[in-house]
């Protein structure tokens, strides 16, 4: 899918001289999570058939867009954000309030504002609202770094969930927002499953493609030397702090991207699904997946999505716990990955 | 440090009033003053932690001053800002080789060649310009045969090497070199030590810092001898080496 | 030149030169004073509750900033189990005390829950008494019946936590035993030391026995008097969640952090495997526990007194009592030991502390079990004031951090006073909004201070 080079060169391998490739490369960690993970979505699809595997697709292209967008920040520029689902957040409120229904929202006591804009118009504006936002933030917390950087995404997470909760004027608090409109396009309503996955396609394969052409620009480059030293690359005439916000800002925007789809496609949001757990499962779907890969934050999201759809499978497992022991699993593969491949299951960058 | 030239510019790459760097009692560099000619090599000698490392960090920006004042290329700044030293002609390799660990060769010089400016080099690609300057420096230091490994994982020679590279990749005038001798095996040094007299033979103003005397000798046209941040003696290699103080400041180490 | 002399000199004397900074701290504390002074005369009574308030909250956070600080400043990451500690002190007392807590309506005792628990103990006991006393014994006596012993003792260890933790409805009984044997120990110790001292320098047979026996008495009597008290329950739930926490803690340093601190190119390694253990063990408390709020049994205190118009709670009052007792502990442990000395050493330089025959392994050790023993308090201390929820160790760890930053992180005095000034801020903070922005309150702190005053209140000298 991606020119990630070395799995394409060990693929080659293993085209050429099966025999040889299976005897000398069984450290090659890569091509095989590469094929477990997409032998297991296959799997899924033709096992579950198209219905549930469209709402699973969905979901994936969603964290995946998060994903993405986060390794931006956390793999290319070494910034570990833990503050990423506030951004997101955002996007899902501004669609929300723009889109939902003004009809259905009179009819309800402490009525908060609504537009009922179409969603095509309502998410650039999400966009550039998550953009904004992550630009008064960044500046702020441009001068941290490391465990500090760490400490202060958490309370950027945190604060955006109070804004959420308690800026009841506007968000309705934890009873949250209904009604939020559909894609349309003319008098094409995208309201079936199949139509929205399409869509969310089309934008995970835009941040995709942005993001490639960021990282693969004169500008990546020099993201990934900021991550390596940035008093190093300084002295050589960069302003350091502006790459940084400007890459910040991008990811933020991809974000508030993800969160518009994520409040059309439930047509019902409420604080519930911008908790800061939420924003720790993101930063790990990352990790797991590989820093400074664009392909591993795919490939993590597909595995994070379809750990928990496996697990709904397992006999022994009660379906309330799902969430939880996929937590479990996904801790301890923390762990481990910091133990044993700190870059991540495909990454190119070692914390 | 003679006044012949006649152009307009000074003669002086860098000059230096009164500048300081205290680190608590510790004083790195204490109100120093001097100036470094633009032709030809200068060396700054000193024993361990009379603050040479510090004068470089002040120099280009990568500590703050404390007080004073610093001239590069007549202009005169209270604040260095690393990110302008580039455009006013300086750049430099640290002491404590610092590349870009984990990303190649090939990308820690590259990285030194794109525009400087945001949104262009957003959108900006490989140029075949920066392309053939990268080959050619990674030839000049020896280092094509490994451009796509990882910077970490380079000898500790190799890695001084491109790290001079790097520092070669920007075209300015006066290049600061933090001991690029240090810990090199004697085949090493003499390649650096090539590169170094090439670019003083292209022009450039080279100052670097050096523990080792026959290299101090050899290389450099003047010498600055600097003891607990402040300066010692400075002019010809020989008359400065020989004379008592210095002989005393290094032996009363 | 000249001119930034002159500037630098200053019209004022130098003391009375400030900085940017320092005049926007003075601004600042005049605010929050004048906002203090206002809402006293608005309502005296109330400012004093929210005061009291906040430094009922402020011991919370200050127990842990303690751990978080001295962690921090031997081996220099921010250890997130902490948030599982408290977590798990708090869950501790609730599953050895569930039946009182819930009025008997049911208890949680586990299989799983014990095995894992009385395994984490026998692994710990087992490496105690493989650093602490294998290597002095080993020249002396045989070293497979040393290490078979040992492996009994650990076992046996682990065994009696197992059913410590299965019979939680005697705990008193359970630990009687170890109760007694502990102050036997101990007195025996105190005893001979006593006699030796007394008959300078020499030990005679009688004194020897006339001790032991004594201690034993002693011991026995302790012992009879906790199997007695079913009202020591409550404490000994205590003890017994916090020694757990820190074994878990020190277990966690020992099998992961020690092998990750050989390699780890950065901190941020260890700060995500310390995430992934917080993720992993707050959703086995939710899978244990449930996710839904629970309370803990009464403590006691409950009933407030009146103090001029506020009312405040006996508990509460333990609590900031329990704070300061432990940053005194604290302190006198590292000012006045060569414990203190070994992890200032390290915390400078870990290299040559080792080289100057340090065992750094065993001092951050016992470091990060003392950490991990005092964000268990915490976190059940929290707990007896408010209902517990596995999800309550992520926000108390937070805080933690937080007050440790802010007070100035590597400096004991700065951790208790970030986390009393802390619980002020959030407390006076929350008066005129609501009760739901304290924890964005207390971030907004964070980021004033790191922006203004990155080193804290304290710095680290
Ligand atoms: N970042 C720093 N913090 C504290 N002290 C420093 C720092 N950098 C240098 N020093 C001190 O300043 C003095 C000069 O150091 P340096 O310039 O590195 O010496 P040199 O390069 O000549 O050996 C030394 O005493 C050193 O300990
Ligand atoms: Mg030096």
């Amino acid at each position: 899918m991606l020119p990630d080079s070395h799995a394409y060169r060990e693929l080659g391998r293993l085209a050429r001289n099966p025999r040889e490739f299976f005897r000398s490369s069984k450290g090659s960690v890569e091509l095989w999570v590469n094929l477990l993970v997409i032998t297991w979505a296959l799997a899924f699809m033709l096992w579950q058939g198209a219905g549930f595997a469209i709402t699973v697709a969905t979901i994936f292209a969603i964290w995946a867009i998060l994903a993405v967008s986060l390794n931006l920040v956390v793999g290319f520029t070494g910034l570990l954000s833990v503050g990423h689902i506030g951004f997101f957040g955002i996007g899902a409120y501004a669609t929300a309030i723009l889109t939902s229904d003004p009809a259905y929202e009179q009819l309800r006591t402490e009525a908060i504002p609504t537009f009922g804009w179409p969603f095509f118009a309502a998410l650039p504006i999400s966009i550039v609202l998550a953009g904004l936002v992550a630009l008064v933030v960044g500046v702020v917390f441009n001068r941290f770094r490391d465990d500090i950087f760490v400490l202060v995404s958490f309370g950027f997470a945190i604060i955006a969930f109070s804004v959420f909760l308690n800026w009841r004027g506007l968000t309705r608090g934890a009873f949250g927002i209904h009604e939020i409109g559909k894609p349309q396009l003319g008098g094409w309503v995208l309201d079936s499953e199949t139509e929205f996955l399409a869509l969310a396609l089309f934008f995970l394969a835009l941040a995709v493609l942005i993001s490639w052409l960021i990282v693969s620009s004169s500008f990546g480059r020099v993201l990934t030397a900021i991550r390596e030293d940035e008093k190093a690359i300084e002295v050589f005439g960069y302003r350091v702090v502006h790459y940084k916000l400007a890459v910040w800002v991008i990811s933020a925007m991809m974000a508030g991207l993800a969160g518009g789809l994520f409040s059309s496609w439930t047509s019902f949001i409420d604080p519930n699904s911008f908790i800061l757990l939420e924003s720790i499962l993101l930063i790990s779907i990352v990790i797991l997946g590989g820093l400074a890969t664009i392909w591993g934050s795919l490939l993590g999201a597909m595995a994070f999505v379809l750990l928990e759809e496996g697990m709904r499978f397992l006999p022994f497992l009660p379906n309330e716990f799902i969430g939880q022991a996929r937590q479990i699993v996904l801790g301890i593969l923390l762990v481990l990955l910091m133990l044993f491949r700190p870059q991540g299951l495909v990454g190119r960058y070692k914390l | 440090m003679s006044d012949t030239h006649t152009e307009s510019r000074t003669v002086f790459a860098i000059e230096t009033r009164e500048i300081s760097k205290h680190f608590g009692a510790v004083k790195a560099v204490d109100r120093l003053t001097l100036s470094i000619p633009r032709d030809g090599m200068t060396s700054i000698v000193g024993p361990n932690g009379s603050g040479k490392s510090t004068l470089i960090n002040l120099l280009s920006g990568t500590l703050p001053l404390d007080g004073g004042m610093v001239i590069i290329d007549d202009v005169g700044l209270k604040i260095v800002k690393a990110h302008e030293t580039p455009a006013h002609g300086l750049t430099r390799t640290f002491q404590e080789v610092r590349l870009f660990d984990q990303i190649s060769v090939w990308d820690n010089i590259m990285v030194v060649l794109t525009n400087r400016r945001l949104f262009p080099a957003l959108v900006e690609r490989v140029k075949p310009s920066y392309r053939e300057k990268a080959k050619r420096i990674l030839g000049d230091v020896g280092m094509w045969e490994k451009r796509d490994a990882l910077a970490m994982n380079l000898s500790y020679g190799q890695r001084k090497l491109l790290e001079i590279g790097r520092a070669m990749a920007l075209d300015v005038n006066t290049y600061l070199f933090d001991e690029p001798f240090a810990g090199l095996f004697p085949q090493m040094l003499e390649g650096v030590k090539g590169i170094l007299k090439e670019m003083r033979d292209q022009g450039h103003t080279i100052i670097f810092v050096s523990h080792n005397m026959d290299i101090v000798r050899e290389l450099s046209d003047r010498i600055f001898v600097l003891d607990s941040g402040t300066l010692l003696a400075a002019g010809e290699v020989e008359e400065v080496l020989s004379s008592a103080e210095v002989i005393e400041a290094y032996l009363g180490d | 030149m000249l001119r930034r002399d002159r500037a630098s000199e200053g019209l004022l004397p130098a003391p009375f030169q400030l900085s940017g900074t320092q005049v926007l701290a003075a601004v600042l504390t005049v605010a929050a004073v004048g906002y203090i002074s206002w809402k006293i005369s608005q309502s005296a009574d109330q400012a004093l509750q929210f005061a009291f308030n906040g430094l009922a909250v402020g011991a919370v956070y200050a127990l842990l900033a303690m751990g978080f600080t001295l962690v921090y400043s031997t081996v220099w990451f921010f250890d997130l189990y902490y948030g599982a500690a408290a977590a798990l002190g708090a869950y501790g007392v609730f599953y050895l005390r569930s039946q009182e807590a819930t009025f008997g309506r049911y208890e949680v005792s586990s299989v799983y829950v014990n095995v894992v628990f009385a395994a984490v103990a026998a692994g710990v006991v087992a490496w105690a008494l493989h650093v602490g006393l294998y290597p002095r014994l080993r020249t002396r006596f045989n070293r497979t019946a040393l290490l078979a012993l040992g492996g009994l003792l650990a076992a046996g260890a682990g065994a009696y936590t197992g059913f410590v933790l299965a019979y939680p409805g005697v705990l008193n009984v359970m630990l009687s035993p170890a109760i007694g044997l502990l102050v036997a120990i101990a007195a025996g110790w105190v005893l001979y030391r006593g006699s030796r001292h007394i008959l300078a320098g020499t030990s005679s047979v009688p004194s020897r026995v006339l001790a032991t026996a004594a201690a034993a008495v002693l011991g026995a009597y302790c012992g009879l008097l906790v199997a007695n008290a079913p009202g020591a329950s409550l404490y000994l739930s205590w003890g017994v969640s916090c020694l757990l926490a820190g074994a878990v803690g020190l277990a966690l340093y020992r099998g992961l952090y020690l092998r990750m601190r050989e390699r780890a190119r950065s901190p941020l390694v260890m700060l995500v495997a310390s995430l992934g253990v917080l993720l992993a063990l707050t959703a086995f408390t939710t899978i244990v526990f449930q996710s839904a709020p629970r309370p803990l049994p009464e403590a006691f205190g409950s009933d407030p007194w009146t103090v001029g118009g506020a009312s405040i709670k006996g508990f509460s009052v333990f609590t900031i009592g329990v704070a300061c007792a432990g940053f005194i502990a604290l302190l006198l442990l590292l000012k006045k030991t060569s414990f203190g000395k070994a992890v200032r050493a390290i915390g400078d330089d870990e290299e040559v502390s080792k080289v100057v025959g340090i065992n750094t392994t065993v001092v951050i050790a016992i470091v990060f079990f003392i950490g991990a023993v005092y964000a268990a308090l915490a976190g059940l201390l929290s707990g007896h004031d408010t209902a517990i929820q596995p999800r309550m160790g992520l926000l108390l760890l937070l805080k933690g951090w937080i007050a440790s930053v802010v007070g100035g992180i590597g400096n004991l005095y700065g951790a208790i006073v970030g986390g009393f000034l802390l619980g002020m801020v959030e407390q006076f903070g929350i008066w005129d909004l609501a009760g739901e922005w304290r924890d964005a309150i207390s971030f907004i702190l964070l980021i004033l201070f790191l922006s203004f005053w990155p080193k804290g209140l304290l710095p680290r000298k």
